[in-house]
């Protein structure tokens, strides 16, 4: 065969090898450390931050907002509204992390000093970390945080511009942070937030939201109580309610308790709107484990045997069969990292290497191929028997 | 508390498909392998995620080097002989060509690619077949020179069409069969795999690309590719390997030219004879080296000597119909408004519009892909990284977005249908979440560009010499096969083997 001639065909080798030596020989010796795309990458997604708490505030009678600032100061990571902080929490030496939507707007991040503000309400008596926050945090204290995480936001390519909010409680926050970031101009979308709360004076952030009232925001209260005084809407956000405030195509966020998920998703039904025009955010921690069809009941008092393993290192722990795997290893001291601690995002993603176990159906974010092979996401799984787990070292 | 054994015989920084090739070879030949993977779970960007309950690929098109059953090709043939059995599916076509004047739907198999090129441009059906045989020549010559090394004479005997076709670019190849332009656009399509344009790509790895995809057609893993490299990952444990997940290896410890160890993001030092870095050695030879003074002046010459290749920007998404209701009726769609690969390649430079795009139907190879009534469909083009080198934190977002809005407007057009009125879900992939997910230079998925300049002949000749700490060895697109998930594990490979034939020569020292 034959290309341009045998002598130039039988000496490409020799070519190519000695072109490549003269690039070397020619460039420069100088190291370039030069990642840019890389740089974006981490100012978007830094890992873990240092955050200080710099003002607490009162968000409702029962709630407080928190602001962080990252220790030191400077900006904080661009989010999108909507989006939730992960905080970390040491308490007694034990490492707690807890999900929070994040109650201000992204452009108060990117300020210098930038800040990161969540509201949260006192519980009812099982909110460790809620109660913690509303009666023991002051200003000073420093948490770990990661934050610009979940997918509950305003993706123009997917979503209506108009969009519609079905918030309860303290399920407003998300929408506090997205109308906030309306008004400053860096949103383009309109916001009507129908906002149920059981009654006035438990309405979180009320001042807020009237404040950010404007030609895109609208918000409308929707009193569960019974109020002779009220003068707005009453009762739950049924499909009826929610028709009379949308306007064309529209997307429904949907943010709120579990009970208030149940009833919606049948009333967001009764809409007639596509499947892509509704966006739930997430379910949040499981509570009463026991309660889902396929769980086995009579196992739901026991303690079992987690045994731990991290690395070439082996903890033996007690976990409850009510409890997730990440309770139980928080109890016993031993990290265990999580974002939304509601079975979605992965990043608890553990190995199973030894026994049963049961998987929360709500939100079961596991890829096909984990679940062959018993990875499993540990804040949504509860012990059936004793068990061996591989975590990561942190 | 103490995470890590005392000594390790090899650490391997990244748990991608090219790390964990290297850990399986390595496992079985009964040494003792440390994966370390900054991410949660294994396969670097041949993963998957999950939205709103549906599970979607993150970055696999198509496998190349896999082969029927009971006819594995390389890659198919390492993975099984590992123990490592994926359930593949093979993609039903070559590609669907959309260029200037074309719509062809081409199909694996020599003979059939060439029959279906002549029925769209008449009278070329032996030159295609005669190149496409060319191709295979040499791709069998390069498959077997890999693993038996030979010298210049007996390999111009052996191997004359490899050989004499080494020193030529593709297009200088191709122009020797005087094909009509039409049949040379529709031999094309795949340069994108490869990322060069014709001038300057090496016959030798078209070769190789045709002779791979054409020949034998591509596959994918039925569980996507997490499927494969959890597999992978699984395996590798199974045979004793560690893997520890979210380690960040930030240090490369050498004493007096030899590596010993590495040390975490955490702070854990681990010792090794031997350390093999999917980290670019850009990356490694400029911050990762400890003491730096131990980078001598040839490794960063040969870095900076060398041109990133590709990275990728990719739109995907799950939409509320079928893939039939929405007229997709291809499993891949190559789509360009030309096939001069040297015009698309200074495209490729910017920010878009790009003119050049790949699309992905996976319901088409794989039907369980998604929820019934719904399907994914992936728009990608992989850009250099000049253009996104530019891009700010700030400006991020309203970039990635503007590019995204172009590429699913340009293929709603081509559809007749606004896939905007169709989305569930959409996650836009852009170089910057490679690099956060993978910590890739500059988010570079090939490793460094294939030209003439660095051609993969030239590598294998100066591999040696290219050693410039003892006991490091490098895995990963940045190595002598370049860029894709097939030649990955072809890499990886290559690093165990270095591994172990020094191990050898040093026992044979004692």
């Amino acid at each position: 065969m034959k290309i341009k001639g045998f002598l130039k065909d039988v000496g490409g080798a020799s070519r190519v090898t000695k072109a490549r030596l003269n690039a070397f020989s020619s460039a420069s010796a100088i190291p370039e450390k030069v990642d840019p795309i890389g740089d974006v990458a981490r100012e978007w997604h830094p890992g873990t931050l240092d955050l200080e708490v710099v003002k607490i505030s009162d968000a409702s009678p029962t709630a407080k907002t928190v602001r962080f600032q990252k220790v030191g100061g400077g900006k904080l990571p661009p989010f999108y509204a909507g989006q939730f902080i992960s905080l970390a929490f040491v308490l007694d030496g034990k490492v707690l992390c807890r999900p929070y939507s994040i109650s201000s707007a992204p452009f108060e991040a990117r300020q210098d000093p930038g800040f990161v503000e969540i509201t949260v309400r006192r519980s009812k008596g099982d909110g460790l970390i809620c109660d913690y926050i509303n009666n023991d945090l002051k200003i000073g204290d420093r948490v770990k945080g990661s934050m610009g995480l979940g997918q509950f936001y305003y993706e123009p390519l997917r979503d209506a511009k108009n969009l519609v909010a079905l918030a309860g409680g303290i399920g407003v926050t998300p929408f506090v942070s997205m109308a906030k970031e309306i008004k400053h101009g860096t949103m383009d979308a309109n916001l009507t937030i129908l906002y149920g709360s059981a009654a006035s004076n438990d309405i979180i952030l009320k001042d807020t939201l009237d404040a950010l009232e404007c030609d895109r925001v609208h918000v409308v209260h929707v009193l569960s109580g019974d109020e002779p005084d009220w003068k707005g809407e009453r009762g739950f956000l049924s499909a009826e309610l929610i028709r009379k405030y949308t306007k064309g195509d529209t997307t429904y966020f949907i943010c709120g308790p579990q009970v208030m998920y149940k009833f919606l998703r049948e009333e967001v039904k009764k809409l007639d709107a596509p499947a892509r025009r509704i966006r739930f955010e997430m379910f949040g921690q499981t509570k009463d484990v026991a309660s889902f069809p396929g769980y086995p009941a009579e196992k739901k008092d026991e303690t079992f045997t987690l045994t731990v393993m991290r690395g070439v290192h082996k903890d033996e722990i007690p976990a409850r069969a009510n409890e997730s795997l990440v309770v139980a290893c928080e109890r016993a001291g031993i990290v265990l990292l999580t974002d939304c601690r509601s079975g979605e995002c992965g990043f608890c993603r553990t190995k199973v290497l030894k026994g049963e176990y049961f998987v929360s159906p709500e939100g079961d974010g596991r890829r096909a191929a984990d679940r062959d092979f018993n990875y499993v996401h540990a804040c949504a799984t509860f012990p059936l028997s004793d068990m061996t787990i591989k975590i990561p070292i942190e | 508390m103490k995470w890590y054994k005392d000594h390790y015989d090899v650490i391997v920084i990244g748990g991608a498909l090219a790390g964990l090739s290297s850990a399986l070879m390595l496992a079985e030949k009964g040494k003792d392998v440390l994966v370390l993977e900054r991410h949660n779970l294994p396969g670097g960007i041949a993963t998957s995620f999950v939205r709103g309950g549906i599970e979607i690929e993150a970055a696999l098109h198509e496998m190349m080097s896999i082969g029927p059953e009971g006819n594995r090709l390389k890659v198919g043939k390492f993975l099984e002989d590992m123990g490592v059995h994926v359930d593949w599916l093979k993609v039903p076509e070559a590609y669907h060509a959309s260029l200037p004047g074309l719509e062809v739907t081409l199909h694996p198999g020599l003979e059939t690619f060439a029959r279906e090129v002549d029925a769209e441009v008449p009278g070329t059906y032996d030159k295609v077949l005669r190149l496409l045989n060319l191709c295979t020549t040499v791709f069998d010559s390069v498959n077997e020179l890999s693993i038996h090394p030979m010298s210049k004479l007996k390999m111009l005997l052996k191997h004359e069409a490899f050989v004499k076709t080494a020193g030529y670019s593709t297009q200088e190849v191709i122009d020797t069969f005087d094909l009509p332009q039409k049949a040379q656009d529709l031999l094309a399509p795949y340069w994108i795999y490869v990322g060069t344009g014709f001038q300057t790509l090496p016959f030798t790895i078209f070769s190789v690309l045709m002779a791979d995809y054409i020949g034998y057609g591509s596959y994918i893993p039925h569980k996507f590719s997490h499927e494969m490299s959890l597999k992978m990952a699984e395996r590798a444990e199974a045979m004793g390997v560690q893997i520890e997940y979210r380690q960040h290896v930030e240090k490369i410890l050498v004493k007096d030219g030899k590596v010993y160890g590495v040390r975490t993001a955490r702070g854990d030092e681990i010792h090794a004879d031997y350390v093999i870095s999917a980290a670019y050695p850009n990356k490694v030879y400029t911050s990762m080296i400890e003491p730096i003074t131990e980078v001598p002046e040839k490794a960063i010459k040969m870095v900076n000597g060398r041109r990133l290749s590709l990275t990728a920007f990719s739109v995907i998404m799950i939409l509320d119909k079928s893939a039939e209701a929405l007229g997709i009726r291809d499993y891949s769609i190559f789509r360009g408004d030309t096939m001069d690969t040297e015009e698309l390649y200074k495209d490729l430079a910017g920010l878009g519009p790009y003119r050049y795009l790949t699309c992905i139907c996976h319901n088409h190879g794989n039907p369980d892909a998604t929820p019934k009534g719904t399907c994914s469909f992936s728009i990608t083009t992989l850009p250099r990284v000049d253009g996104w080198k530019t891009v700010s934190a700030d400006d991020y977002d309203r970039v990635k977005h503007e590019v995204a809005k172009q590429m699913i407007d340009d293929m709603s057009k081509y559809l007749g249908v606004n896939l905007l009125d169709h989305i569930l879900e959409i996650v836009i992939e852009t170089p910057m979440t490679i690099a956060h997910y993978t910590g890739m230079w500059n988010g570079c998925i090939y490793g460094y560009a294939h030209t003439m300049e660095d051609h993969i002949v030239a590598r294998l000749q100066t591999a040696e010499e290219e050693k410039f700490i003892e006991g490091l060895e490098f895995a990963g697109a940045h190595q002598i096969s370049g860029d894709g998930m097939g030649p990955a594990v072809t890499n990886g490979r290559k690093a165990a083997k270095n591994v172990l034939d020094d191990m050898k020569k040093k026992e044979a020292a004692k």
